[in-house]
């Protein structure tokens, strides 16, 4: 009988009868109100301490809401934080009510406790009733006035407060420029901070409407008041420290001995305790040093360490986070970090998220001298409990394998696993045996002889199977049993739930017969057979395609699937160069975290740098007004403004521009038409970078920050001992363990040594660095040279001309008549078509919407066309 | 910004919720969030930032408290994270632990401290020194003294006055009876010994541990024997930078209380005090595991605590392991542990056993990796010695005190 009573007792606690309770504590509130005798600030203690202990757990306990006002009337600071913590969440709720705690709360902003003015003027300020704001202006004035800096700082929040709550009373209070001089005056750190983080977001919101906004929000980014901010840095709480070292990141110095300054200055914040100030700083530093190659290399050696502490220290959350980001700088320069491949093993506790960002920076930063060590802990992982961590670790062999170091040592060790006899390790390293016979034929000999011996039986993931079926089909010569294991295969045709294990076993079968007709034929049969009768589509047209195929020749056949194959020399990468350098644009975001640059993930209102959005909010309950939609638009607005303007400047730019990898000269040699074309493309390509580019573009139209107070000869601190060169010595002096064989352009990029002189600062474009490059002699040698292999060594050099001809030599030889794939014939939806014929003209529809239909806000324009094709064509041999 | 933080109890259920702009959160987005964490299985695996429909999620976890920020503009992650990570520290410190209970009983304090660290979303302070003195711990000594004198405020009524001064974590006016200082290094050692036996990856992560209680507005010195040994360094932002960069000594104005000093990375060791041989052979359905652990670099102290955790594979079917010091446990996940204690002087511990595999299975291909915990009073293994701590500005000479202390952090040996 205990249970279910002791459910009901449980269940009067909650919200159904709840309610008998609230009413309770209504009558007891009542009868203390008035009351003045001793304790009774101790039983209205307990009184508020049950409703907001209701209101924690849910219960709606609005209709206390008088009665705690009432009650409120008290000296006892716990009692008012507890009726203010009350009142600021109902208010919104019972705007009517929230007068009455206007008059106590007016009263207490004036109280002499300066801790009890600003609780009350936080309080205040967070009712957030509209009809309420009249209210708020005069204790908002007089607080930011107040002589206590603690009222000072809840105040200069209070009016970002009230700007939400009503943009326009806070503007017609003055309050911005209030805070202005503040910011620029105020002794304490604190207000200060929260003076500039108000200011911004209020000026950056502001900025669609009006001139004098944008002004002042450019006004951040002079150089004297990032100068005054810096100067004042050490005084900032590590919190505001990371608000200001965010505005500094933005700061486009004038000159070198500028960016020299301002490290020398902030170089100490590596060693700072709190993580991300660290970050924040090393975000300074990356950005700061974009122009200068050298010395961006010599950033990147004095950040390895604070780092790497970063990640040891701390706890698994923060680990987590700097990894991203050392995973992000470790795939634009895996070389600087190959010595220091010991960190990235993993620990056994670790969770598999750290671990697997951890793989895949061993993987990128195995060389020719660290191979081996790598190799033989990533066989520690495979051989590991841990399932998911195992076949990574697998597929990290074999991707370190594809780069080429030491492949003997590894081969040898992926057969070791072969051996293993585990499913799932087998099945891993059979899909990596099947790349590597791709890259490297001559192994076929060693590798055959262990894949013979794998039972099929044993195999049963999708992918391994088509792999083991592809080597069988392959090397069918070596294996004495292969027709016979295929012919086994093809009896269990109805069984083989893949498509892909089909279309598979259909190519090998065919190889394996002009290879062994005799033994085959039977299988070969079958299995044609079995595909024509198959469900699925493309099994379906294969088989037919096969059978006809080998009615009409069989020669021709035999061309079609066993023609002289060249070694695959590159895999396509997963992830294009360009989205990575935007992720590096946003450095120290959340973009770094997912690995997607913002615009992939957050929407367009959200990328306003403060915007809160209303529409998505579909799990909130508050019914939001007409002036809280109004702040949306105007980001929008200001979106189109900044995208104007920024398409401006890149024509008054011309050809010196290099920014975007769309750039105008890139394309001089091609139609008229496409260079129309152009502001389109950039629309599209740009916004990201908004911040630097919203300032340059003002520079270059005689916009110009305001007119800044004169600044007196700008100097930070004669704290800083080191004068640029000495400085720039001293980071020289820093253990550049690679320095002689690459370092780091602006785009990520490595050069020798050579080059550097060449490059000279990123001034030259790309393609005159190309041009100028010495020829290579068109002599018989020629024919050793293999354009590819040039491309992609060459790749990091050049990147927006290497991405060019990645995209031209990459254009597969159709042989689909020009004009039909011109002809709009497929668009026409008659009664015989219904729906425009899609796959084989894709490309060639993409290459006509961009000819002849230029629309800026066409989707497709955008991006570079030939990727997606040309990647899925470097990685099938078929 | 932040613009909303949970504090989620081990069921998932809301103990706490702080709006923190005009934006309110609904709290549906937790019952997305516990979903999620149930998916996978375990909220520990689940990922620090993760994307729900309408809010990007911090998470963090701290003895089965679930403390969750929601946001909607991009933001530093690591500014969320470490903000709910001092959160999380500024509680433990204030209600003196971490628990449902404790957070249930005291959710007014814990109202208060959010209300002082964050204001719409930036965070405020979070230097337990300063909040101390804005909101006073609830602690034994101050329900006593509210017993005694009737006031039961647990608020103090003075402002912080270091708000206003140029060292923000500290008060200006500090008076102890008794002036001391203590100074620990506490040293976890990182390592991974490889099947051959060989050191791949030693590594020490230290921390300089101060617990100061001084009068006045003292100014210490503390200087290393061998700096040099250090590869990285951080430092309490009390730390004044140039003395450390020109002649490598820390120069500070002490918060009071216990704090974080700095921290360190000491790389490429070439010893550890413990080896731990692990052997493992199969033979037809049945492997033979035995370990060997002795001292190898005699630290001059003794080894405490030393304990030696394996996961079994899941292909084994029983176990059956004895040793001759200690205790063996193997729980019904199939982890073992084999808890030595302190390593005598005479012999050296060793355990073994059979592991019976599952039938079918001939040879054992998977293999445990075998995690060493252990604790060394009296020493830092990385060398690392303090020279000498010099105070100035004290009325009347401190008492100094110094500790180290070297444990096992991931040490880690792979079966031979």
């Amino acid at each position: 009988m205990a249970p279910p009573a002791q459910f009901q007792r449980s269940t009067s606690s909650s919200q159904p009868s709840g309610k008998g309770e609230v009413s309770d504590l209504k009558m007891q509130l009542r009868q203390l109100a008035g009351s003045r005798a001793q304790g009774t600030d101790d039983s209205k203690r307990e009184l508020f301490k049950k409703a907001i202990s209701f209101m924690t757990v849910g219960i709606d306990v609005s209709s206390l809401f008088s009665e705690m006002v009432m009650c409120s009337a008290t000296s006892d600071i716990v009692l008012k934080k507890m009726c203010y913590l009350y009142v600021g969440n109902y208010a919104k709720g019972n705007p009517d009510l929230s007068l009455l705690t206007i008059n106590f709360l007016q009263k207490d902003c004036r109280d002499e406790d300066p801790m009890i003015r600003g609780l009350a003027l936080r309080s205040l300020c967070s009712l957030r009733v509209a009809n309420l704001v009249e209210y708020l202006v005069g204790p908002l004035g007089s607080g930011l006035k107040d002589n206590n800096c603690y009222v000072r700082t809840v105040a200069a929040i209070g009016v970002l407060k009230l700007y939400h709550i009503s943009p326009s009373t806070c503007v017609d209070a003055d309050f911005p420029s209030v805070l202005k001089t503040l910011m620029l005056k105020d002794p304490d750190a604190q207000v200060v901070a929260n003076c500039l983080s108000a200011l911004q977001e209020i000026w950056s919101l502001e900025a669609g409407t009006s001139e004098e906004a944008s002004r002042e929000r450019e006004a951040f980014l002079s150089k004297p008041v990032i100068y005054y901010f810096l100067n004042r840095i050490k005084e900032f709480s590590e919190w505001a420290q990371c608000i200001v070292l965010d505005l500094v990141a933005k700061y486009i110095p004038s000159d070198n001995n500028e960016i020299f300054d301002i490290m020398n200055l902030l170089e100490d914040r590596l060693q700072h305790a709190n993580g991300a100030v660290v970050l924040a700083t090393i975000k300074v530093f990356l950005h700061l040093t974009l122009s200068m190659t050298d010395v961006h290399q010599q950033v990147y050696e004095r950040i390895k360490a604070p780092l790497l502490t970063l990640v040891s220290s701390g706890s698994q959350e923060q680990s987590y986070a700097v990894l991203s980001h050392l995973h992000l700088l470790v795939m634009r320069a895996p070389m600087l970090f190959s010595s220091d491949y010991k960190h990235f093993y993993c620990q056994y506790n670790e969770p598999s998220y750290v671990k697997k960002l951890k793989l895949e920076m061993l993987t990128a930063v195995a060389n020719e001298s660290n191979t081996y060590e790598i190799v033989t802990e990533l066989c520690e992982y495979a051989a590991n409990v841990d399932v998911p961590i195992a076949r990574e670790s697998i597929r990290a062999v074999g991707k370190i394998a594809l780069q080429q170091y030491d492949i003997n040592a590894i081969v040898d060790r992926l057969l070791q696993f072969l051996e293993m006899e585990k499913d799932y390790v087998t099945a891993e390293t059979l899909v990596l045996v099947k790349d590597l016979l791709r890259k490297y034929p001559q192994w076929s000999h060693d590798c055959i002889a262990v894949v013979g011996n794998i039972s099929s039986k044993n195999v049963q993931e999708p992918k391994a199977k088509a792999a083991l079926i592809w080597m069988l089909g392959e090397y069918s010569q070596d294996m004495i049993d292969a027709p016979y294991i295929l012919e086994s295969l093809i009896d269990n045709w109805d069984d083989e739930h893949s498509a892909e294990v089909r279309l598979h076993l259909l190519t090998s079968v065919l190889k394996c017969f002009f290879k062994r007709p005799p033994e085959t034929q039977k299988a070969l049969g079958a299995a044609l057979a079995a595909g024509l009768a198959d469900s699925h589509q493309d099994v379906h047209d294969r088989a037919l395609l096969y059978y006809r195929v080998l009615q009409y020749n069989v020669s021709v056949a035999e061309c079609l699937v066993n023609p002289p194959k060249q070694a695959v020399s590159v895999f396509a990468d997963t992830q294009n160069s360009e989205i990575k350098d935007r992720i590096f644009d946003e450095f120290n975001s959340l973009s770094v975290i997912y690995q997607k640059p913002s615009y992939m993930f957050t929407d367009k209102e959200h990328q306003g740098p403060f915007e809160f959005s209303e529409e998505l909010g579909s799990l909130s309950v508050g019914i939001e007004s007409a002036d809280n939609v109004s702040p949306a638009q105007r980001v929008e607005a200001s979106d189109n403004d900044l995208l104007l303007s920024t398409s401006e400047k890149e024509e008054s730019r011309g050809p010196s521009s290099n920014g975007s990898a769309y750039s105008a000269p890139v394309y001089d040699g091609l139609t008229a038409s496409q260079t129309q074309l152009e502001p389109a493309f950039q629309n599209q390509a740009l916004p990201v970078y908004s911040p630097q580019d919203g300032l340059a573009i003002d520079d270059l139209l005689g916009l110009g920050p305001p007119a800044a107070p004169a600044p007196p000869p700008l100097k930070l601190n004669a704290r800083t001992v080191l004068d640029p060169s000495t400085f720039q010595r001293k980071w020289g002096q820093l253990s550049v363990s690679l320095s002689q064989e690459c370092s780091i352009s602006p785009q990520g990029t490595e050069f020798t040594a050579s080059e550097i002189a060449e490059v000279d600062n990123g001034s030259k474009l790309q393609l005159d660095v190309y041009l100028d490059e010495p020829k290579t002699p068109f002599n018989d040698d020629i024919n050793g040279f293999d354009v590819l292999s040039f491309w992609r060594s060459n790749w990091t050099r050049f990147l927006d001309v290497a991405r060019m001809a990645h995209d031209v030599l990459a254009i597969p030889v159709s042989t689909v008549a020009s004009k039909s794939s011109f002809s709009a014939g497929g668009h026409v939806i008659d009664k015989y078509l219904t729906e425009p014929v899609d796959d084989a003209n894709d490309m060639a529809d993409v290459v006509k919407h961009v000819l002849l239909m230029p629309k800026p806000n066409s989707e497709r324009g955008c991006g570079p066309i030939g990727t997606p094709q040309a990647s899925s064509w470097a990685g099938s041999n078929l | 910004m932040l613009q909303c933080i949970f504090l989620l109890s081990d069921s998932g259920e809301v103990m706490l919720e702080k709006q923190l702009t005009g934006h309110k959160v609904d709290r549906s987005i937790c019952a997305w969030f516990w979903e999620e964490a149930i998916s996978q299985g375990d909220s520990f695996k689940l990922l620090p930032v993760i994307a729900s429909p309408t809010h990007y999620l911090f998470q963090i976890v701290r003895e089965g408290v679930t403390f969750l920020a929601c946001t909607q503009v991009e933001m530093p992650p690591l500014m969320g994270i470490e903000f709910l990570c001092r959160v999380a520290d500024v509680l433990v410190d204030y209600l003196g632990g971490l628990n449902e209970d404790l957070i249930k009983d005291n959710f007014v304090i814990v109202y208060e401290l959010l209300d002082e660290m964050i204001d719409n979303g930036f965070p405020l302070t979070t230097e337990p020194n300063i909040l101390r003195e804005m909101i006073a711990p609830p602690n034994i000594v101050s329900k006593m003294l509210s017993v005694v004198t009737g006031n039961s405020s647990n608020v103090s009524n003075t402002l912080p006055g270091a708000t206003a001064s140029c060292v923000p974590w500290r008060t200006a006016d500090l008076k102890h009876a008794s002036n001391e200082v203590y100074v620990d290094l506490v040293e976890e050692m990182d390592a991974i010994i490889s099947r051959d036996g060989i050191l791949v990856k030693c590594e020490i992560y230290g921390e300089v541990q101060v617990n100061s209680h001084l009068s006045g507005l003292p100014d210490l010195t503390l200087s290393f024997a061998n700096p040099s040994i250090l590869n990285d360094v951080r430092f309490h932002p009390c730390v004044r930078f140039r003395p450390w960069e020109s002649n490598q000594i820390l120069s500070f104005v002490p918060p009071d209380g216990e704090f974080k000093l700095m921290s360190y990375r000491i790389k490429k060791l070439k010893h550890t005090p413990l080896y731990v041989r692990p052997q493992l052979t199969s033979d037809a359905g049945t492997s033979r595991l035995s370990v060997l652990v002795g001292i190898r670099d005699d630290p001059g102290k003794t080894i405490d605590n030393v304990t030696v955790h394996f996961q079994l594979p899941p292909c084994v079917a029983s176990a059956d392991l004895t040793s001759n010091h200690g205790t063996v446990n193997i729980l019904a996940d199939k982890t073992c542990s084999w808890s030595i204690g302190r390593i005598p002087k005479d012999k050296a511990p060793s355990m073994s056993g059979t592991l019976v595999l599952e039938s079918g299975l001939e040879r054992l291909h998977v293999f445990p990796t075998f995690r060493v915990d252990f604790k060394i009073m009296g020493v830092a293994l990385s060398g690392l010695q303090i020279d000498k701590l010099d105070l100035k500005n004290l009325p009347s000479p401190p008492y100094k005190g110094f500790r180290a202390l070297t444990r096992a952090g991931e040490f880690e040996v792979y079966n031979e």
